[in-house]
């Protein structure tokens, strides 16, 4: 970049074009725009421009009573809609001091699992398209539209659930859903390792990967990235373990780290990787619960006209993209006085200008990709 | 051809018009029908083949509807897009952005004189014959640029250049390994070429020694960069820069390219085919229509498995970054194809007229990978779950 | 010469890597696909497989509707008006108009839990296009409809008995606080 460092007459006179990726384009992961300073390949500044699927939900929340207001939550992330209803729902049900049955509890970990895999196959996938390669994107797809279909099954929708309830869930687990559950996993853990032989393994992607963009733990820590993000560069910290909630202590599994696999700790490469191997962990906690789910009602008794008394609280949730946050706040009526949805897509906005600089414009689209970031996630 | 037209002459048809004139009107005209009869559909089936192609390695059905399994799919969407609005935005380049598509068209088109159909099929045997293929096919580069930069957008500019930096750097390790197969053949004719084959797999080209073995993989790599096909589709690549040097088009412009494009997939093949897998060469079956329709089978379905092929490739791999795609033509096929060049040099003066010890050993090596290739195949379908239906739809 | 190691690994690498990837996907062009051919090639329509939970397109069997409005109070998003006439003489309570907008509703399913009767319920439609803005809200009200009164001690009238035994069926797929192991039994 020549800007102002030469003379003119010496240098042969060049500028930096000013293009801007999206709001239309195929992999901006919704409707997001980047306002990107580069010399034709390499970007010297990339700045985030939300704000384009602003449907101002929280506004909404004091409009709504607390039953209402849960499928409106579903939108705020399509695609890890149950950790959105759980998220909303544990927070009413700490200011109402309502106890969620047993049952209720083992359903909701299901559920969130299971979507938990279904937006972890879309993530992946959708990375995969952005570098270049189409098939994985099918693959994923095809399992997770066997996921739909048990969530056909479970709760009667396809995308926005409004299955957890407060004070549990919405519908009940059927005994022939837990069998079909079961057969799902069983098909779907050979399939992962199909999925990384097709591309996790190809050099080609890897190559395309490694080492770009990588994301010290100091400045993951410092720009306040969660979940597989933060993981990948190092640092465990996961809801489920260290702030638990839920029935989450009983049921063992690992947490993954990125180590730094194919390249430096905390690259695309590895911000994959982890999201590969919480597939497989996902599927683990996925068996225990449907092994130890205990008989009882699934949902305890609400009132129709909820109203909790006056008072504030934060609760957390560990959402595919990052811990997910709802701090509400009640004054007594059946209406929120306010709602606050905090995600992980909206700090790691942040990250992009910093890690953006001196990559070409290809690293960005793989960058962001990596972040897996969600624009209702972002704009709500 | 030209012993056809000759044979025209002499019975007496077009008596009165110097010989010259009739053969120029004789290849025009033969240039016309088959670029009608033969490229226009196959491009089109061509395109109909990659949709259906990409759709069952993905799980899915692809185009069924438009004829018997889609296969006027091609049809449909030519007409729909003849009957689109034809925008040329504003600010785009009055004569250039509606000219480009034609330049890509032309550098494509005019490779089709070059390649023969059969023993006698060959619209003009020009003893420079691969030369001006490989010089033909370089106007592509002129007609990108053009399209990249009319477009007045910067999404197409950023995608021309790339593309004409990609274009220009593969034509290194294509034109290496093509000299491979002068070096051996001792002429640049595409019928001489061919002649100098047999019809059996160890006469071909392609196991004529490690040299040229190589050098066919370096040819297919760096002809599939020349066409824009990924790994290397980084020009148009969808998820980067919308559709990079396409943006602006639409309609039947837009169509022109892809035309081009899938076209040039069977150009590909075919060269391929004239080099390395020798040509139209069958077994000796005697008499001149048999022969001529069997040679002509042997040609266009040893051409097609290599449009199979690329196809094939772009549905599996990711796509290459622009500066790893230099990487890759620079530091590993360039000197690759030096390597074969020289080597096969040095092999012509060690065995003059080739070793018949090598062409079977090398033969062996390309039946071994077949064989572990498929092995691997099995595998695979072996331990593939059959698709999981919770529900009872079939 | 570690240089060079390093070049003939790169190369082996991705030779290999792309070969297992080929394979893959030619293993996939000969396995069946997992799509289906929808509208007209399946075996049966789409509609008949779907569970009875799934939450299509709203109806209304106004037979049963007791006119407790609980669904119009309780949609988040207000996509059910109800219209409700008195005539004085007969002190009859009717329906005047019932009118559901399609493309508001948000396919939760509170206002087929609130119903006491089940007549208000996610049917399986899920076709739902049309040609004007207008189109989509539905009128279910084609003539003046009298509230329904539920009997103590089940219906008696055949017709109606049937009704009510598909409302509550309906009403069965919703978890509820005394239920146990298993709403329901499909």
């Amino acid at each position: 970049m020549s800007e102002a460092v030469y003379p003119e007459s010496e240098v042969f006179h060049t500028e930096d074009m000013t293009i801007s990726v999206g709001p239309q384009h195929p992999s901006t992961h919704g409707v997001l725009r980047f306002v990107v300073r580069t010399d034709g390949e390499v970007i010297s500044e990339a700045l985030p421009d939300v704000g384009y699927l602003h449907r101002s939900i929280e506004k909404i929340g004091e409009k709504c009573t607390y039953h209402g207001y849960v499928p409106y939550t579903d939108r705020a992330d399509y695609l890890a809609a149950m950790f959105a209803n759980q998220g909303f729902c544990m927070a009413a049900e700490k200011l109402g001091a309502t106890e969620v049955t047993r049952r209720g509890e083992f359903c909701r970990v299901i559920a969130c699992e299971l979507n938990r895999i279904a937006s972890h196959l879309i993530s992946v996938g959708t990375f995969g398209q952005d570098i270049g390669a189409i098939t994985p994107f099918l693959h994923a797809l095809r399992e997770r539209e066997t996921i739909n279909d048990l969530m056909e099954e479970i709760c009667g929708a396809r995308l926005t659930y409004n299955y957890i309830r407060i004070g549990g869930v919405g519908y009940d687990i059927t005994p022939q859903t837990c069998d079909k559950i079961l057969v799902f996993l069983d098909h779907f853990d050979p399939i992962i390792d199909e999925y990384n032989r097709l591309l996790s393994y190809n050099k080609i992607y890897i190559e395309r990967l490694a080492n770009v963009a990588a994301i010290t733990k100091e400045d993951a820590l410092q720009y306040n990235l969660v979940g597989p993000n933060l993981r990948a560069s190092g640092v465990k910290w996961d809801i489920r373990r260290d702030i638990p909630y839920s029935v989450y202590p009983e049921l063992e599994f690992e947490v993954p780290v990125g180590h730094g696999e194919k390249g430096t700790l905390g690259d695309c490469y590895d911000r994959y990787w982890v999201r590969i191997q919480e597939l497989q962990e996902s599927s683990k906690i996925l068996r225990q619960c449907l092994k130890m789910m205990p008989k009882g009602p699934a949902i305890s008794k609400v009132p129709r006209k909820f109203k909790p008394p006056a008072g504030e609280v934060y609760v957390r949730v560990e959402a595919p993209r990052g811990d997910m946050g709802y701090y509400v706040v009640s004054d007594g009526t059946e209406y929120a006085y306010r709602v606050r949805i905090r995600t992980g897509s909206f700090t790691a906005m942040a990250i992009i200008d910093k890690l953006s600089r001196g990559i070409m414009v290809a690293d960005l689209i793989a960058l962001i990709a990596s972040l897996d970031v969600d624009a209702p996630e972002i704009d709500r | 051809m030209k012993q056809f037209v000759d044979s025209l002459i002499q019975q007496g048809y077009f008596s009165g018009v110097p010989t010259q004139i009739v053969y120029a009107i004789a290849m025009i005209v033969a240039a016309l029908v088959v670029l009608s009869v033969f490229v226009a559909p196959l491009a089109g089936v061509t395109s109909w083949l990659e949709r259906r192609v990409w759709a069952r390695m993905q799980s899915r059905v692809g185009p069924n509807r438009v004829g018997p399994q889609g296969v006027l799919q091609w049809l449909a969407d030519g007409i729909k897009n003849l009957l689109k609005e034809d925008l040329i935005p504003s600010a785009a380049d009055k004569l250039l952005f509606p000219l480009a598509p034609y330049i890509v068209f032309i550098g494509f088109l005019c490779t089709f004189v070059v390649i023969p159909f059969g023993g006698h099929l060959i619209v003009a045997d020009l003893n420079i014959g691969i030369l001006y293929l490989l010089a033909v096919t370089s106007i592509v580069v002129v007609g990108i640029l053009m399209a990249g930069w009319s477009s007045n957008n910067k999404w197409s500019l950023l995608g021309g250049m790339r593309s004409a930096a990609q274009i220009v750097s593969y034509e290194i390790p294509a034109g290496l390994a093509v000299l491979t197969i002068i070096f051996v053949a001792g002429t640049m004719s595409t019928q001489g070429i061919i002649k100098n084959q047999g019809w059996a797999p160890w006469d071909w080209y392609l196991f004529y020694n490690p040299f040229t073995f190589i050098a066919f993989f370096l040819y297919f790599t760096a002809a599939l960069a020349e066409g824009n096909r990924t790994p290397f589709d980084i020009p148009e690549a969808e998820s980067e820069l919308v559709a990079g040097y396409v943006t602006e088009y639409s309609g039947m412009r837009f169509l022109f390219f892809f035309f081009a494009e899938w076209g040039n997939l069977y150009v590909i093949g075919a060269v391929a085919t004239v080099l390395f897998l020798g040509g139209w060469q069958v077994p000796a079956v005697g008499g001149g229509f048999i022969e001529g329709a069997l040679q002509f089978m042997v040609f266009f379905v040893k051409a097609y498995l290599w449009v199979f092929v690329a196809m094939w490739v772009r549905a599996t791999l990711p796509r290459v970054r622009v500066d790893q795609l230099m990487a890759l033509c620079w530091k590993y096929m360039v000197p690759l194809s030096f390597l074969c060049v020289i080597g096969t040099a040095a092999w012509m003066v060690v065995f003059p007229h080739g070793s018949r010890w090598a062409s079977f050993a090398m033969f062996g090596l390309g039946v071994l990978i077949l064989v572990l290739f498929v092995r691997r195949l099995q595998y695979q379908i072996r331990n593939a779950k059959p698709e999981l239906y919770l529900r009872p739809y079939i | 010469m570690n240089g060079f190691g390093s070049y003939i690994k790169n190369i082996f690498e991705t030779v290999t890597t792309i070969f297992e990837g080929l394979a893959i996907t030619l293993s996939h062009l000969v396995r069946r696909p997992m799509t289906i051919q929808y509208p007209d090639r399946l075996a049966k329509p789409v509609q008949e497989t779907l569970p009875l939970r799934y939450r299509g397109i709203l109806e209304v069997d106004l037979d049963i509707c007791t006119g407790c409005l609980a669904c119009e109070r309780v949609c988040p998003i207000s996509c059910i008006t109800i219209g409700i006439d008195m005539n004085k003489e007969t002190k009859q309570r009717t329906f005047g108009h019932f009118d559901i907008d399609i493309c508001k509703c948000m396919y939760c399913g509170l206002c087929a839990e609130a119903c006491p009767t089940g007549s208000i319920r996610h049917s399986q439609e899920f076709e739902g296009a049309s040609y004007s803005p207008s189109g989509l809200v539905r009128h279910f009200v084609t003539k003046p409809v009298s509230l329904y009164k539920p009997k103590k001690g089940g219906e008696t009238d055949p017709t109606m008995a049937k009704k009510v035994e598909i409302g509550q069926k309906y009403l069965d797929e919703f978890a509820t606080p005394e239920g146990t192991a298993g709403a329901g039994e499909s």
